[in-house]
């Protein structure tokens, strides 16, 4: 499978007044064709980031950036000048947000906001645009798509509005879609219904996509290969069947020790003791060490490197579980 | 929905106009039984009858022999007919009159530094915010810092005593002859700028640094806004970002603090006025003060409140259609 991204080394670190903080470290990232892919950590762990700085949208100053290669869709667009990368941007890939009220204009309406991509990528007239605009929004399901085009974004329902970024970011049939936690800001049904819209969508046009989220369950519905990000690195990547049925690395074991289940007898959640080390002071060694119930004097001195445990596995730890338990 | 909106607002205003005018015609009147006498205190060394004598001249002249709710009717009577009652003055010219013979003086000056101050404030602000961080953004900062602690009316000694006196470049204050030997010629509205040159600019200066610094805080908290990033994920092009997305956002607070300062437009700058001789609504105002006249003030705080009331009413109208989401609370 030729991956339609191939990101290499990705570093953004952000000086501040109370010390740098390094929000990526070293992250490579690989998608491959029609493939979904997603991105799993805790907030703060650098995953908007490092979808931000696929699209080159991570602004510097205030961000430092270094990346060794972009590549997408064989080209690599690292040293893109900010008006190529405006063609590509919406056209080749395309990105979701979160927060459906606040990622669309307040004071346009959602028709319009669409309409913006086929006059900006297609060289489409206003009315054509707006011909394909409804097209779009009855594609992702939305009834009544004419006159709901002409609705600002605050007399939609949450998971409309959130329809409405799908038909946006679906609108120029992009390679890529980066979603960045497109099911966090909804209610659990709503969730569900936009989930199958976006998987139904992805397979119909033939996208790949990045999903960024932390709800695993999110990720077990709808991905092919995952990524877990701890404090800037990632320290697992694995299938997603194989993830689920055999986690690696003492953080993903506790992540999903941490999702509570209906069979679950006792009165308590399961949680991952201490807290995400600051950004600012990270610890030595392993990152994940002060937390980490097999942690040795090795893991205290030395950050483990990413290592290969075949079958497309990967998994930062000197001593990763196997499914019978420890070592 | 909007027209109801659009109805729903106007009556507001007009209740609190109602309001308004109520307490204006009767706070003068609390404490003291009678008008006449805290209008015409007693003076020198005038007899008790020669005061009781006046007293009853002034409460026929004025009004006030008849009870204080027949007084409320004729005034609402009055207002009705335009005519805001009539001035202590000798010759009791009616105040309607005595305003709007000053009106149009101070507007010449409150316009002009509203429009200087509007257009280039805002054009700074926008600069200030695209290039943030940068010199012109510093320079914006240190000039508003420096104009927090500089008062106008400093600023207005200042500069008629250098461009004024010493340099005579300008009026150092306006001589009397500007406003009864005005004519509609170009040598007239010459003159008028040439008196109005010092006014304006001693008051022009905040005025651009506190739209440029009210422009520039609105258009990088715009900036900041998700929907931006999602603009610039879609590719669309700077400009369309900067002028479709970004600058119709952030003209929402531009319009209230707007809204704000047209309602000052009449009122005039005592301050100022007095600095320059300049005869505007400051200097009337001040006058019917120092002179007890309470029927032009009476006059004169009835027209501030209308206009104020007239200016947050248009404001919230012209909100309207910026901003699809003022409605919301009427949908139902």
């Amino acid at each position: 499978m030729e991956p339609i991204l191939k990101l290499r080394n990705l570093k953004v670190v952000f000086p501040t007044n109370y010390g740098v903080i390094r929000a990526v470290e070293s992250v490579d990232l690989d998608i491959g064709d029609r493939e979904c892919v997603a991105l799993v950590g805790e907030s703060g762990c650098g995953k908007s980031v490092t979808s931000q700085s696929v699209m080159r949208l991570i602004e510097s100053p205030p961000a430092l950036t270094q990346v060794d290669a972009i590549e997408f869709n064989g080209r690599d667009i690292k040293d893109y000048t900010p008006k190529q990368m405006q063609e590509l941007r919406g056209k080749e890939m395309s990105m979701i947000f979160q927060d459906a009220m606040t990622s669309l204009n307040p004071v346009m309406t959602v028709g319009n906001q669409i309409d913006e991509m086929y006059m900006r990528h297609q060289g489409d007239s206003k009315k054509e645009a707006r011909e394909k605009t409804v097209k779009a929004l009855e594609l992702i399901g939305l009834p009544e798509p004419r006159t709901r085009a002409n609705s600002f974004p605050h007399q939609l329902s949450g998971g409309m509005r959130q329809r409405v970024l799908l038909a946006m970011a679906f609108a120029c049939m992009p390679k890529l879609i980066i979603a960045d936690e497109p099911t966090t800001a909804l209610d659990v049904t709503i969730q569900a219904q936009v989930l199958k819209t976006l998987r139904g969508m992805q397979r119909g046009c033939g996208t790949s996509l990045l999903l960024v989220t932390h709800d695993l369950s999110v990720v077990a519905s709808i991905a092919d290969t995952v990524y877990v990000m701890y404090s800037g690195k990632i320290v697992e990547k694995a299938p997603v069947k194989d993830l689920f049925n055999s986690p690696q690395h003492p953080y993903t074991v506790g992540l999903m020790a941490a999702v509570p289940r209906l069979t679950d007898k006792k009165k308590t959640f399961t949680q991952i003791p201490g807290t995400v080390p600051h950004p600012a002071r990270k610890p030595s060694g392993c990152y994940f060490h002060p937390r980490c119930e097999y942690a040795t004097d090795k893991c205290r001195k030395e950050m483990p490197p990413l290592m290969g445990q075949g079958g497309g596995r990967e998994v930062r730890c000197y001593y990763p579980l196997t499914a019978g338990g420890n070592m | 929905m909007k027209y109801t909106y659009v109805i729903k607002r106007i009556l507001y205003s007009l209740f609190v106009f109602a309001v308004v005018i109520t307490l204006n015609f009767f706070i003068p009147r609390i404490g003291v039984d009678d008008p006449a006498e805290r209008y015409y205190p007693p003076q020198g060394n005038m007899s008790e009858i020669e005061y009781e004598i006046i007293k009853q001249v002034t409460r026929q002249q004025y009004g006030f022999h008849v009870s204080t709710g027949q007084q409320y009717m004729n005034y609402l009577k009055g207002l009705f007919q335009g005519d805001l009652g009539t001035s202590f003055r000798p010759g009791s010219p009616a105040v309607i009159d005595l305003i709007l013979e000053r009106l149009p003086w101070t507007l010449v000056l409150s316009v002009s530094t509203m429009l200087i101050g509007v257009t280039i404030g805002i054009l700074f602000g926008v600069l200030a915010a695209v290039k943030r961080g940068r010199w012109q953004d510093t320079m914006l900062l240190n000039a508003s810092t420096i104009m927090v602690a500089l008062p106008a009316f400093f600023i207005a000694l200042i500069l008629s005593f250098y461009l004024g006196f010493e340099l005579e470049i300008f009026p150092a204050y306006t001589d009397s002859t500007m406003v009864s030997g005005f004519t509609w010629t170009w040598e007239g509205i010459r003159r008028v700028a040439q008196n109005a040159a010092l006014p304006v600019l001693s008051m022009v200066v905040g005025s651009i640094i506190s739209y440029a610094q009210g422009t520039r805080n609105a258009v990088i908290a715009v900036t900041n806004e998700d929907f931006v990033l999602t603009a610039r994920a879609k590719g669309l092009k700077q400009s369309t970002i900067r002028y479709k997305h970004i600058l119709r956002n952030s003209m929402l607070p531009i319009v209230t603090s707007l809204g704000m300062s047209i309602s000052g437009l009449i009122g005039g700058q005592v301050v100022i006025e007095q600095v320059f001789n300049w005869n505007g609504m400051g200097t009337l105002f001040l006058e019917a003060n120092n002179s007890n006249d309470y029927p032009l003030m009476m006059g004169i705080m009835l027209l501030l409140s209308g206009f104020t009331i007239f200016a947050i009413l248009v404001t919230d109208l012209v909100y309207v259609l910026l901003d699809p989401r003022v409605t919301v609370g009427d949908k139902r």
